[in-house]
């Protein structure tokens, strides 16, 4: 398994790595700066840190509040 | 025309608010790199899983460079598509729901040109965040599995793209006539969902269909070729994206503002 990983460039997994935290990062700002989000704040916070691209994506599609 | 461009630039802007800019575009070139990675990482992941059996002789084809790639557009075709459709399924009925879409049209401008800017505004987005996607699948598939050419990758992704904007179509037109954003999505993604099974169960009748296009995506990386009746798909895709947008902003002329 080690070996496999190794193989990879570590230009290849760099940017990976960068994509899912600006992901993350960018739908926490998000949740904190909301007045309102569908659901409790800390609910949001676990699903967008601990699943990996789900967790932000879900919580950009369901849970943000459009503002009106 | 200037107000056109005016709404255009609006909806640009109202993307880039709501960090579609950001995270669209994320979506698409994780998608686009996860592909090729699994594929180089595949002998890896079946032994971690708990590996083939003792004595068992299997051999793993190397992953063909092509291949992978339209595996990766596959991948666009089933969650880009999900990430496209719920994300804008409100582009129109949302802003209905809100009261911008009151404010906007008690101006003179012109229904059409209002329907139409929503769907640009959104295609913009979907054209760079694809071509984003399709190019870093194609720049880690030369990195970790082999040779591909840029050209196909780029043609492939093209037909794709037309798909989409059939499909955006679809979804603006769900929104504007539509009060919900559920039954939207929903309907947007049933009906391209029939579209693509019914294409693929009876390849005889649905010739004219144009899911079609993905087919002919897979045909040229594969084979090299397109297959037949390409003109024809592309032109009952171009069709149905002016029917959709036009009969949308029809309908929506009709219904009140307010409810």
């Amino acid at each position: 398994m080690k070996e496999a990983l190794e193989s990879i460039p570590i230009g290849a997994i760099v940017p990976f790595i960068v994509l899912n935290v600006i992901l993350i990062v960018v739908a926490l700002i998000d949740l904190f700066r909301s007045e309102q989000t569908r659901g409790p704040r800390w609910m949001w916070i676990l699903i967008i840190v601990f699943l990996q691209l789900v967790g932000p994506v879900s919580y950009f599609i369901v849970g943000r509040r459009r503002e009106a | 025309m200037r107000t056109w461009m005016l709404m255009y630039r609006k909806e640009l802007l109202e993307m880039a608010r709501n960090y579609k800019w950001i995270w669209i575009p994320c979506v698409f070139v994780l998608l686009g790199v996860m592909q090729p990675l699994t594929s180089h990482l595949m002998p890896q992941i079946i032994d971690a899983a708990g590996g083939l059996p003792e004595g068992a002789v299997i051999e793993i084809p190397p992953p063909v460079p092509s291949v992978v790639l339209l595996e990766t557009l596959n991948n666009f075709g089933l969650i880009g598509v999900l990430v496209i459709v719920l994300s804008s399924m409100s582009i129109v009925s949302g802003e209905r729901n809100s009261g911008v879409a009151g404010m906007v049209l008690v101006r003179p401008v012109r229904f059409l040109s209002y329907i139409t800017a929503k769907w640009a505004g959104a295609m913009t987005l979907v054209t760079c965040s694809l071509l984003l996607g399709s190019l870093s699948a194609w720049y880690y598939t030369e990195l970790l599995i082999g040779d591909l050419s840029l050209l196909d990758t780029l043609y492939g992704s093209l037909l794709y793209l037309l798909w989409f904007a059939v499909i955006l179509a679809l979804v603006v037109f769900f929104s504007a006539t539509l009060k919900g954003a559920g039954p939207a999505a929903f309907l947007s993604l049933a009906l391209v969902l029939a579209l693509s099974l019914l294409t693929g169960m009876l390849p005889a009748w649905m010739t004219w269909s144009p899911a079609r296009l993905t087919a002919h995506a897979a045909s040229l990386l594969t084979e090299g070729q397109l297959l037949d009746l390409f003109w024809l798909n592309i032109l009952v895709g171009v069709t149905m994206i002016v029917v959709l947008l036009v009969s949308a902003a029809a309908l929506f002329r009709n219904r009140p503002l307010v409810d």
